[in-house]
């Protein structure tokens, strides 16, 4: 299994993510005779408590994406009762030498996350399919896939 | 760019829908299209057939799952 083990920033798993549409719009780009959008690199904060990934619309903006998906949130400010939102499809690539991680056809979220530091936030649905060690102790983690 | 349409199209229709929850349904305009058995096969299934125009997929639920967060956030649209 392929796997990166990475120092902590200020205590934070950090990772560089890559985002581009999704293989069945990349089609429908081509399909459509326009150049599909290249794929965008972005800071990634590995985050167990988001059950979605999430990326910033400075991220997705030049994607050229619609919404593909609908779905309710819950986060600490929305005090029980669940907010609407869109979904987008897109393609995410986590860097290795020798086996890079990539996802074809994955839901996101647009969350404005630039107050953050970072520009993605990488939720369960992409680490339902990844091994996630936070080593605390070492300053450091580690993400198989 | 919004789904608001299909959305409500989706509130509609969703009664009839039910006996197929967990699979995935394509909806375009005011048109059910038809339902798939993931994700995926309906996100294919919608591009081939309306190219770059809005569509809606979603996983039918009789009880809508709610995502959650533990930080707080505020989704927007592009």
């Amino acid at each position: 299994m392929p796997h990166l083990t990475n120092r902590l920033t200020r205590g934070s798993p950090l990772i560089t993510l890559y985002v581009g549409i999704s293989d069945e719009r990349r089609i429908a780009f081509t399909k459509a005779g326009r150049t599909p959008p290249e794929m965008r690199e972005c800071l990634a904060l590995i985050d167990t408590g988001a059950s979605d990934t999430c990326i910033d619309p400075a991220i997705l903006k030049p994607l050229e994406l619609t919404p593909t998906g609908h779905a309710l949130i819950h986060t600490p400010s929305t005090a029980g009762q669940p907010h609407s939102c869109d979904f987008y499809d897109v393609s995410l690539g986590i860097y290795h030498p020798k086996d890079s991680m990539i996802l074809l056809t994955v839901p996101v979220i647009a969350v404005d996350l630039g107050s953050q530091g970072i520009t993605a936030l990488i939720g369960r649905n992409v680490l339902a399919s990844c091994l996630f060690i936070f080593d605390g102790a070492s300053d450091s983690f580690t993400l198989a896939f | 760019m919004s789904l608001e349409n299909e959305i409500a199209v989706y509130a509609r229709e969703l009664p009839k829908l039910i006996p197929q929850s967990g699979r995935f349904v394509l909806i375009h305009g005011d048109e059910v299209v038809d339902t798939f058995p993931d994700y995926k096969a309906a996100l294919r299934a919608g591009y081939e057939k309306f190219g770059l125009e809005p569509f809606l997929v979603k996983m039918i639920q009789a009880v809508e799952q709610v995502h959650c967060f533990t930080r707080d956030l505020s989704p927007c649209r592009i």
